[in-house]
């Protein structure tokens, strides 16, 4: 393990922004802490760099406690969620600064400099103020200061927070090709689930200063083990008692369950449909044109369910009644979560 | 909107009314200075400003305002570093403890020194038997005059500072650069006019001081007198000419000054 | 409770505090310490009596009272100057502008003595009133004239940031919907600017209650009618009667305190209307 955190805790005044965090990453991988915000992520992200102490635990870089190492000692780079450019220096001072403090000699720097310019493609622009540069360009700018002196660990803040949608996309991916291209143990904070899912090697999900849970994006995705990232991840509905749905029954200690859109299958009255006999009926309260698919409100009962439909099946309208399938729910038991499969489909043994 | 004609007549109303103000309030009074200066002609004008006491009181404002600046300087930037980087208890006490001799009069400030250092102060005994005098002495002016100008650098760097948060110097400190290359580097540009802007008003009411001074001085002409004081002196002695005279050096120094103060606002200002 | 040594990441907090609290103390706190002590060694009762003398208590009245008008005069000459400033394009603006900081450049003294020779029978203003029996060098109008001097630039630099920032689409709107001019000035722009006017009144008015520089020469010094409180501590001081000056100078303490607590409050106040919420 090449960067650990055992049992840390850490408080500001009254609020409890870390609670017991322990996890542990491997060398070379790309990891996102995400969740909400007041979640505890950047509180983790800054613990790991030095910018703040934990209470007490401890926090292990390369098998050495860093408790009491300072930040600067750390080895590791640092990119600040607005990036904090030195506004007074160019792009290439920028860049130098910290090997400057480092006093490496003049020679070394220029080359180094040099080579990370090109590396994030900004050659020619090394004159530049940050006040004269993109968004896009200012977040290369502080991946190359922050890569300049070889850090073993790279911590990023938010990195995509203050960048236009447009050039986000595109900069996400750029991130991810770099950052596997140099091999260094990279963690980014983020409170935006698709951003994580994309970049990501693994992800770290964070809530109410605790972990929720620790997993490649696709496991976590598939089988979340808490309400918490059962609920955090698309469009969910809440239903308050899942038994109103045919061929889900009752277990013991449950409370409500979590939909996912893609777990609801519409149907229109006098379509083909496998399980109209586990079905129930809906109303449609609400269509929305999403670009590649259609979005719906479903009332059952006292339940709205969020759920989709492709747009080459035929239309619902607004008040038309539906049948209303689920595949299978997340049910939540305390802070827990399972997944449980309809029943009709497991009679069938079809997998979907 | 359209422009109709009351609302230029009301405009051209408030512009007369402001010029007027200024004519009376701001204008005469410079204007009365210079006049009432070359009223008996150059010979005398220059005899006033060149007597033997002038230049002394001269010698000692410009000594008192260079040293007023430079603490005032030293302590600006060290309070302004220390409110605005940092986290600690007590901060908001600390600022508004910085902001106190601004609220105090002038007399009363030189009240306070007198009970610190005067005859009557328990360590007075320690100053004689030291020989260092401060009451009716230089040290006590130029006491006076750092108290009476004591936040007007940091109360100019604090809000800037503020402004710009922590950031770039986490940065920098993370990059492991020391105190005084952040400070140069990294935080002094963002700094630097309002700095100058706060060296200029710290400088010109450290040289115009009169009431905190005047409790310090005992008027001793010669050893103890600042220009202002060697203007009241000239005036309660009904020498008006020389007085006038004497005055019209600190116009002008006012003057450079607040060109001074609009060059540097407005690059200030163009930099942003 | 555990000690973790909190460290803090941009060094230099040890140092910096140390030289601010060093001089903070030196300049500061020691020589107002020096003052509660030696308040502390008076009696209550002598305290009262002085601050209670007939000439005293008239003097706290023609302080007050000039302050007190000059600030209001300032108020309303300052919110005109700093819309004048903001608002209109003229030639000379700049200099206007500039011109406004005079009263913190120009020596108190100089203003003073200016003042009074301007002010005076024999001077150019103070003649034209003199005719019509109206005297105002060495009288309270003369004192008031010269804390006007002193306290304007309180105002309109108070005011003339917020008057920038107001976004001229509130009148827009305004006018739109058909409002007057004047309707718009009370109802829209006055409540904005009110909180700034309010604090640069009470700047203006601590100076100008602890003004002592421009007042002297003007004002004629006649006790129980042109004798201001810093006038009062300073004979006192000139007479060695440490106590009693003391004593008077306490009662301003607390009054300027009281001004500056409640200018505070007026501007926690604006900055929470201002900036939502915290």
């Amino acid at each position: 393990m090449y960067v650990e955190l055992k049992n840390i805790n850490k408080s500001f005044g009254n609020f409890k922004a870390s609670d017991n965090v322990s996890f542990s990453i491997e060398k070379g991988k790309l990891i996102g802490l995400l969740g909400p915000s007041g979640s505890g992520k950047t509180t983790i992200l800054r613990m790991i760099a030095g910018l703040e102490t934990p209470d007490s635990g401890e926090i292990i870089i390369d098998g050495k406690v860093v408790n009491d190492i300072p930040a600067s000692k750390r080895g590791i780079g640092f990119v600040f969620q607005n990036y904090a450019l030195f506004r007074y220096m160019t792009v290439y001072e920028n860049i130098a600064f910290g090997l400057r403090v480092r006093k490496d000699d003049k020679k070394s720097i220029d080359k180094r400099v040099k080579e990370l310019i090109s590396l994030v493609g900004l050659d020619g622009m090394d004159k530049r103020y940050p006040s004269q540069l993109s968004g896009g360009q200012r977040q290369r700018v502080a991946f190359a200061r922050a890569l300049a002196p070889n850090p073993q660990l790279l911590l990023l803040d938010e990195p995509f927070a203050a960048i236009d949608a447009k050039v986000r996309q595109e900069l996400r991916s750029w991130l991810k090709d770099m950052i596997t291209k140099l091999g260094v143990t990279s963690i980014f904070v983020t409170h935006d689930q698709d951003e994580a899912i994309e970049v990501a090697d693994e992800l770290i999900i964070t809530n109410n200063g605790r972990i929720e849970q620790t997993g490649t994006p696709l496991e976590i995705y598939q089988n979340p083990e808490t309400a918490f990232t059962a609920s955090f991840f698309g469009q969910t509905s809440i239903i308050d008692d899942y038994t109103q749905f045919k061929t889900f029954g009752r277990i013991e200690n449950t409370g409500k369950a979590i939909v996912r859109p893609e777990f609801v299958k519409i149907t229109k009255k006098g379509e083909v449909q496998k399980y109209r006999s586990s079905a129930v009926e809906g109303v449609v309260l609400k269509t929305l044109f999403r670009g590649s698919n259609i979005e719906l409100s479903v009332r059952v009962g006292d339940t709205v369910l969020n759920a989709r439909r492709a747009l080459d099946e035929p239309h619902v309208k607004v008040g038309e009644t539906v049948d209303v399938f689920l595949y299978r729910l997340f049910v939540t038991s305390g802070d827990k979560a399972y997944i449980v499969e309809n029943e009709s489909l497991r009679e069938n043994s079809i997998v979907i | 909107m359209e422009k109709n004609e009351g609302s230029k007549i009301v405009k051209w109303i408030l512009i007369g009314i402001s010029v007027l103000f200024a004519f009376l309030f701001l204008i005469l009074p410079l204007y009365t200075v210079i006049t009432d200066a070359l009223r008996s002609g150059w010979e005398t004008y220059k005899k006033a400003v060149t007597d033997e006491y002038a230049i002394k009181a001269a010698t000692l404002t410009v000594e008192a305002t260079v040293i007023a600046v430079l603490i005032n300087t030293i302590f600006g930037l060290f309070a302004a570093w220390t409110v605005t980087k940092f986290r600690f208890r007590g901060k908001k006490l600390l600022t508004t403890m910085i902001d106190i001799p601004v609220t105090v009069s002038p007399i009363i400030a030189g009240l306070i020194f007198v009970l610190t250092f005067g005859r009557q102060s328990p360590i007075y005994p320690y100053l004689q038997a030291w020989d260092i005098k401060i009451v009716f002495a230089v040290p006590g002016i130029i006491l006076a005059t750092v108290f009476v100008t004591f936040p007007f650098i940091s109360r100019e760097l604090i809000p800037v500072l503020e402004a710009q948060g922590t950031d770039e110097e986490e940065a920098a400190a993370l990059m492991g650069a020391n105190v005084f290359t952040i400070f140069r580097r990294v935080t002094f540009p963002h700094i630097k006019w309002a700095f100058l802007y706060g060296v200029v008003l710290c400088a010109a009411r450290a040289m115009g001081e009169f009431g905190a001074v005047s409790v310090l001085s005992g008027h001793l002409r010669g050893k103890t007198n600042t220009l202002p004081l060697h203007v009241e002196i000239l005036f309660n002695e009904f020498k008006y000419v020389p007085a006038f005279a004497v005055s019209s050096i600190l116009v002008m120094m006012a003057i450079v000054i607040l060109i001074i103060r609009s060059v540097v606002e407005y690059r200030g200002r163009r930099a942003e | 409770m555990k000690k973790a040594k909190s460290k803090r990441v941009i060094p230099g907090f040890g140092l910096s505090l140390g030289v601010t609290l060093s001089i903070l103390s030196i300049i500061v706190l020691i020589p107002l310490a020096s003052l509660v002590v030696y308040t502390a060694q008076m009696d209550f009762k002598g305290v009262i009596e002085t601050i209670t003398r007939p000439r005293v208590l008239a003097s706290f009245k023609v302080s007050f009272l000039t302050a007190f008008i000059a600030s209001l005069i300032n108020s309303v000459m300052g919110i005109i100057l700093a819309w004048v400033l903001v608002k209109y394009k003229f030639p000379g603006k700049r200099i206007l502008d500039g011109m406004i900081e005079l009263p913190f450049a120009l020596p108190t003294a100089v203003a003073g003595i200016s003042l009074t020779a301007l002010t005076a029978d024999t001077g150019l203003i103070g003649a034209a009133f003199a005719k019509i029996g109206i005297k105002i060098a060495y009288t309270r109008i003369g004192i008031t004239v010269a804390l006007i001097f002193i306290g304007i630039p309180f105002v309109v630099r108070a005011v003339q940031p917020v008057l920038e920032k107001l976004d001229s689409s509130y009148e827009e709107a305004a006018g739109i919907l058909g409002a007057s001019r004047a309707r718009i000035f009370r109802k829209i722009i006055l409540p904005e600017i009110l909180p700034a006017a309010l604090t640069g009144f009470g700047l203006a008015f601590g100076r100008c209650i602890g003004e002592y520089g421009s007042v002297v020469f003007i004002a004629g010094n006649m006790p129980y009618k042109t004798e201001i409180t810093p006038l009062i501590i300073m004979s006192e001081l000139q007479e060695y009667d440490y106590a009693s000056a003391t004593a008077i100078a306490l009662v301003m303490l607390v009054f300027a305190f009281a001004i500056l607590f409640a200018v505070n409050l007026v501007q926690a106040r604006n900055s929470r209307i201002i900036n939502g919420g915290k």
